[in-house]
Parts: structure tokens; C-alpha cells; sequence
């Protein structure tokens, strides 16, 4: 058996992160950005880990926008991802395409992470950023089958967290967080750092705040995959939107909480099946509309990927995608 | 992947299906009333959930041990004066069938999944038989010339309409597309009521088998399997070796979680088959072939399995019931039914081809069309991870075996 089994679109994000620590092979500093008016500290025991997903996720929305058109088409998706490597290894960069998505106010999407940061400075917490020096998890490397390379890669970001004096790390991309909080004790001897979903922090903390929405909406609420199925978080994210004065939580009968429906995308799927990807992301957006919502609240970059053009190719106006963290955010400020 | 070109014909297979908007209709249908049904039968024997734990306990102890219950079960059988047979592969199994069968012999089948696994009607076919699918679902996609697309629902995908066109042509009787299912039925049922009591041979699987007595346990709800193993002469049944459990009490107790998963409160029948009919009622003298089989010859299909059930992870394949609940859960079988699948289904489909069939470019293709969303472990009466096993099969196509 060997790793021409795995499909290319995996083998590229793999690529990616072995030689730049991203699913993208962008420059770190392009990830890192977000943050620079935060002024977080970058050596703290409590760290925030931002993770790949919320913080290109610019640069995946036009990649996946690529993939998919080509994936329409007779072409297929396979070569060019084959050709993404070869162009890599030639040294012309697809990267250069990202850093001009950037320029043309990309930044606007890292917003979640922003959020999540200020919701916890007002919880009392106040997290690191190891900002181009935070490795990644990983993730899609475990996913595609690659352990070895996944447990080499998990060894060393152990050791980079370590020698960064962090004791504890608040997760928030749910594919990041199950992997150091899961994951990463599988193949790292004696792990010893305290992983927490930031969905768990706030929840805890929210009963003793004051929490308004600035207008009256209907909210509904889908479920990561990784954080309901894998994680058990399933109370904490309906908790918290129950406390926000304002939002009437509207649920699906049948496909909420362990039994909400994948938004299509996830563990590298998109890259593999674009189309299909698509056509699940329309299917969980039908569904969730069944509630008439104004708002859809995730919490996962690629969720929120997948729902905002499930929404788009239904063409459906007047519902917004917001990541749980952008919503308390607002509220905490109103 | 190196033969590209398979995973490309393979992705187009399912984006066709996906764009096939007859075939979302028939599972948009079939998904909303499976997930009704299902939670009516749940709520009303709400003992099944605790009765499936204990029915993935039987499993777990049962199928390290499929060898010797199958050594057990076939000294059962011939105890009851049957005939019990072990099939390393699905050839050999193909062989001891055929050699019963013969040539020119008229076959009425009851639906088997273990019979699609290695060929069987095919087989038979080809060796001058006429075979005849009586499970209506089965029967369509016989005539339709598909291949099933569901467990326990063959023919998921094909829309009343379909099936009212199909119908009328083969049955030289005109029936309207808005025609009753009830007509659609009954025509089945005229087309195929004499294969019944011609048929030389009957052919079934079995849902479960208790080795202490060689019984067979069989669920269904049309009725064409009591028909198939009770009118002809001889009975054959073929089972997976993974269907075999300790005692009656343990495969009631499979049988029981595997039909309310599967939607039903109680089906209407289940038939337990031990061994040949007989009777001893002229001067005590036993006689075999009463109303019922004279010969009753059960075939264990090993077929991988005992290879499959040393992977510690990939192992909880064989724990499967077959309940089907599992489909109607995922949401990629939602809109491409059985074409993500080989001869199972979504994830365990994958483990399948990879480990039973050693097809390692299909197991590929099926192993990276699962979402590992992990919506089909939260139903599984026997919890099977099929995400961690998806992962674990990833891994050993990436990677190779180790030694």
C-alpha cells in the first residue's frame, strides 16, 4: 500500500503544513496579522491558539472558489491540486495570489478571532499569542491518514509550545482543539499542557453577565461536527445563546445537537469532493432554514465557509453566517 | 492515487447520482420515514437501547470466536439432519452451491446481502438456472437490471413511477404511473405466486445464527422468504460467519435490536430453521420432506472475515446487524445512496473493500468520501466508530501494513 491512495487535495494541505505550518503554505505573518492591533502578549502560561482555519480563512474561501469551479468542469479537481504542488516545488507560489486577497480587505474575516479575544479579556482572561511562532496542529495530516507524519508534527509543535512557557492553550477552531486536546496525547509522551475549547470558558463565566443583543432575532444554532460528536459540546453553545437578551433560539426538530447534519466540508473532504462538498453545504443550509432564521451562529471556520455558500447558491438574502464568538462579542458591548 | 482514472469514474458515478434528481426525491421519502418510524419504535420499546448494549457485548465475545461457532453450529445442524458447510471464499462457497444446484433448476431467492457480496444469482444464472428475486425491492432491481443501493431497502432509489413503467413492462399488464403501490404489489405478488411451488430450490440468508442448536434466524415482512425456505424441496442458506452468536437466547436477543433499528416495531415474521422438515406420525418412523424441504444445507462464508476480525479497530465491521439505520444518517448516502458503497455500504463499505476484497484504490475511494462526521456511530445500536475506523483504513492506505 502505498500514499498514492491519499487524494491529492490532501497530499497539497499535508504539503502545506509540513513546510510552512498551514494548511496553505502561506507565510506566517499573513496568519498572524489579526492580532496586531490586540497587542496580546507573545509569552504567557495561557496562550489563545488561533489555529488555520479562522485565520486564512480569506485565502480558503478564494482557493475553495477555484477548486469548486474547476471540480464542475471536465478538468476535475485532482490535477490542478497536483499541479499546486508541482507549482510549490517550483518555487512559483500560489501563496502570491493569497497575499494579494489580503491586501484587498480579507481581514475583515479573521473577525471571529478578534471577537473570541475580547470576550475573553471581559471573562477576565487574558491569553498569549505566539502569532507566526504557533504551530499547527496538524489536523488534516491525521485525517488523510498520515500518522506518522501527524505524531512528528505533533512532537515538535509540543515541544514549540513548551520551550514557549505555555502551560495552558484556549482552542477555538474545533479541528485544532481536538487534536491538542485529544489527539496529541496519543503520540506525545507525557503531554502535560491543559486544553480547553473556548466554548467551555464562556459558558461558564456568561451567567454573571449582562448580555443584549442590539435588535431582536431569530438565531439558529449548527452544530461542528468535531465539537458536538467529538468533544460532547452540546449544551454550552445553546447556554450561551440562551442568555443573550434579544435572540429567540429557533431549532431544527430533528437534525440539532449529536444529530445535526455535517455542513459538507471538514477533516479535507472539501478539497477532495468540491462539487459534493457544495451540494451537502446547500442540503444543511435547507435544512436549517426550515427555522426561518435571521442569523446562523457556528462556531467553526469551515462551517461557516460551507453555510455562507450553501446560502449563496440558494441564493438567500437577509440570513447571516456569524461565528458564536462575533455574537457574544456584540452582546457583551451593548 | 495511482490509477486516477478509477477515482475519477468513481467521482463521476457520484456527482451523477448526486445530480440525479429522481433518486433525491426516493431518499428524501425514505429518510423522513425511516426517522419517523424509527423514533416510534424506539419510544415505544424503549428497552431495545439498553437490550443493544448487551447486544454489542454478544458481538464483541462472539466474533473472535467465529471459528469454532461455526464448527459448532454445523455439528447443530447435522444433528437436525441438515447439511452444514464451511466456504473459505466466496468461489468455494459458489462452488458447494452450485454443485447442489445443478443446471436447469428454477430458483426462488429471499434477499441476501452475503449472496450480492459473492455473485450468487449471477453465478446460478450463468449456470443455465432460473433465478427468481422475491423480495420485491430485490425483484426491481433484478428486473432493472441494478444493483441494490440499500441493506435492507434495494431498490431506495427508484421512485413509484419507475417502478410502475418497469412493471408493466415486464408483466404484459398495463400499469398506470399514478397507480396504487397496492396494485404495484399485487402484480409482484401474481407475477411471482407459482415460482413459489415450481421452484425446485430455495435460497436465503439469515439475519443470525444461534450455534448451540444450528438455528437460523431469519426477519422479514413479505412473507416471500417463509415461501422460498417452506414450498421447494431443498433449502440452502448462506451466511456470513459473522452472524453467529452462542445461544437462541443471544440471537433473539440480535434479532430483536436489529428489526426495531431497523424501523420496524415488530416485523411480521421471523422464522427460525433448524433443520429439514419431518415428521413422525405413521408408526414413529421419522421421514424427512414433510410439507416442508427434504434438504436443508447451510454454507458459512468466511471470506475475509476471520482475517478482518484481527484488526483490533476494523474488527467492529463484523459487530454490524444490518439494520441499514446507520444510511439514513449520512449525509453523502443522502444524496448518492448505494453508489458511495461496494458491496456495503458508506464507511463499512470501505473497511470491506479494503480488507475482505483487498481493493485497495475502491477502498480509497470510499475511505475519503466519508465526512468522519460520525452522525452514523450516534445511531448504530452496536456504536460502531466507523470515523475512528475510517481514520485507522487511512491509515493503512497511506502507510502500508506494518509488519
Amino acid at each position: 500500500m502505498g500514499s498514492e491512495l491519499v487524494p491529492p487535495g490532501l497530499t497539497y494541505l499535508a504539503d502545506n503544513i509540513i513546510t510552512r505550518q498551514n494548511i496553505l503554505g502561506v507565510t506566517k505573518e499573513q496568519g498572524a496579522r489579526w492580532a496586531r492591533k490586540l497587542k496580546l502578549p507573545r509569552q504567557a502560561e495561557t496562550i489563545f491558539f488561533a489555529g488555520c482555519g479562522y485565520q486564512y480563512s480569506a485565502q480558503l474561501e478564494v482557493l475553495m472558489s477555484l477548486v469548486r469551479g474547476i471540480d464542475k468542469s471536465v478538468i476535475g479537481s485532482e490535477l490542478p491540486m497536483r499541479f499546486a504542488r508541482f507549482q510549490k516545488k517550483l518555487g512559483l507560489n500560489l501563496p502570491g495570489i493569497y497575499s494579494n486577497i489580503l491586501s484587498r480587505g480579507g481581514e475583515t474575516e479573521v473577525k471571529p478571532l478578534e471577537a473570541a479575544v475580547k470576550v475573553l479579556r471581559n471573562l477576565g482572561i487574558q491569553p498569549g499569542y505566539l502569532a507566526e511562532d504557533e504551530p499547527c496542529c496538524g489536523a488534516p495530516l491525521h485525517h488523510a491518514g498520515l500518522q506518522t507524519k501527524f505524531a512528528e508534527n505533533a512532537r515538535q509543535a509540543y515541544r514549540t509550545l513548551k520551550s514557549s512557557g505555555v502551560k495552558r492553550v484556549i482552542g477555538i477552531v474545533p479541528y485544532c482543539t481536538h487534536a491538542l486536546w485529544k489527539l496529541f496525547p496519543l503520540y506525545v509522551d507525557s503531554y502535560d499542557l491543559e486544553v480547553r475549547h473556548f466554548l467551555e470558558i464562556v459558558a461558564e463565566k456568561i451567567s454573571s453577565f449582562k448580555l443584549r443583543f442590539p435588535r431582536k432575532v431569530r438565531v439558529t444554532y449548527h452544530d461542528p461536527c468535531q465539537l458536538v460528536r467529538f468533544m460532547s459540546l452540546i449544551e454550552e453553545p445553546r447556554r450561551i445563546l440562551r442568555a443573550i437578551e434579544g435572540i429567540e433560539l429557533v431549532e431544527t426538530d430533528w437534525t440539532k445537537g449529536e444529530w445535526a447534519t455535517c455542513c459538507g466540508g471538514g477533516g479535507g473532504f472539501e478539497t477532495v469532493f468540491p462539487e459534493l462538498s457544495q451540494v451537502l453545504a446547500v442540503n444543511r443550509v435547507s435544512e436549517l432554514l426550515e427555522t426561518r432564521p435571521d442569523i446562523i451562529v457556528t462556531h467553526c471556520p469551515g462551517c461557516i465557509m460551507q453555510l455562507k455558500d450553501g446560502l449563496r447558491q440558494l441564493k438567500v438574502d437577509g440570513v447571516e453566517v456569524l461565528d458564536l464568538s462575533q455574537v457574544v462579542a456584540t452582546a457583551m458591548e451593548s | 492515487m495511482n490509477k486516477s482514472s478509477d477515482f475519477k469514474s468513481y467521482k463521476k458515478e457520484i456527482m451523477g447520482a448526486a445530480h440525479d434528481d429522481r433518486l433525491r426525491l426516493a431518499l428524501s421519502r425514505a429518510v423522513k420515514s425511516f426517522r419517523s418510524n424509527v423514533k416510534n419504535a424506539l419510544e415505544k420499546f424503549p428497552h431495545t437501547v439498553a437490550l443493544a448494549d448487551e447486544v454489542l457485548k454478544i458481538k464483541e465475545k462472539a466474533i473472535p470466536e467465529m471459528e469454532k461457532l461455526t464448527r459448532q453450529a454445523i455439528a447443530s445442524i447435522e444433528e437436525n439432519h441438515g447439511k452444514g458447510y464451511i466456504a473459505g471464499t466466496a468461489e468455494e462457497a459458489l462452488d458447494i452451491i452450485s454443485s447442489l444446484v445443478g443446471t436447469k433448476k428454477l430458483i426462488v431467492k429471499g434477499k441476501s446481502m452475503t449472496g450480492e457480496e459473492i455473485g450468487l444469482r449471477e453465478h446460478l444464472e450463468a449456470k443455465g438456472n432460473e433465478v427468481y428475486e422475491t423480495d420485491l425491492g430485490e425483484f426491481i432491481i433484478q428486473k432493472m437490471g441494478s444493483r441494490p443501493m440499500h441493506i435492507l431497502s434495494p431498490s431506495i432509489h427508484v421512485p413509484r413511477e419507475d417502478v410502475a413503467r418497469l412493471f408493466s413492462k415486464i408483466m404484459g399488464q398495463e400499469i398506470a404511473p399514478d397507480a396504487d403501490i397496492a396494485d404495484m404489489v399485487a402484480a409482484a405478488r401474481e407475477y411471482l405466486r407459482d415460482k413459489f411451488f415450481r421452484a425446485d430450490i430455495g435460497i436465503s440468508g439469515a439475519n443470525v445464527v444461534a450455534a448451540e442448536t444450528g438455528t437460523l434466524f431469519i426477519i422479514e415482512n413479505e412473507g416471500n422468504i417463509r415461501l422460498s425456505t417452506s414450498a421447494p424441496p431443498v433449502h440452502i442458506a448462506l451466511v456470513g460467519m459473522e452472524k453467529l452468536v452462542p445461544t437462541l437466547s443471544d440471537a433473539y436477543k440480535v434479532s430483536e435490536v436489529t428489526w426495531r433499528y431497523a424501523n420496524y416495531t415488530v416485523p411480521a415474521y421471523v422464522s427460525l430453521i433448524s433443520g429439514p422438515s419431518k415428521t413422525g406420525d405413521i408408526e414413529k418412523v421419522t421421514t424427512y420432506g414433510a410439507h416442508g424441504p427434504r434438504e436443508f444445507h447451510v454454507i458459512f462464508l468466511d471470506g475475509g472475515r476471520t482475517r478482518l476480525a484481527k484488526y483490533p479497530r476494523l474488527r467492529q465491521t463484523l459487530y454490524c446487524l444490518r439494520c441499514g439505520a446507520c444510511l439514513y444518517e449520512c449525509p453523502v448516502f443522502a444524496v448518492t445512496a448505494g453508489h458511495f458503497g461496494d458491496k456495503y455500504f458508506t464507511g463499512i463499505g470501505a473497511v470491506w473493500a479494503a480488507i475482505v476484497n483487498k481493493d485497495l484504490e475502491k477502498a480509497a475511494s470510499l475511505a475519503y468520501t466519508c465526512l468522519t462526521c460520525g452522525r452514523c456511530r450516534q445511531r448504530c445500536p452496536v456504536k460502531i466508530d466507523v470515523p475512528e475506523m475510517i481514520i485507522e483504513l487511512r491509515k493503512l492506505l497511506a502507510e502500508g501494513e506494518k509488519a
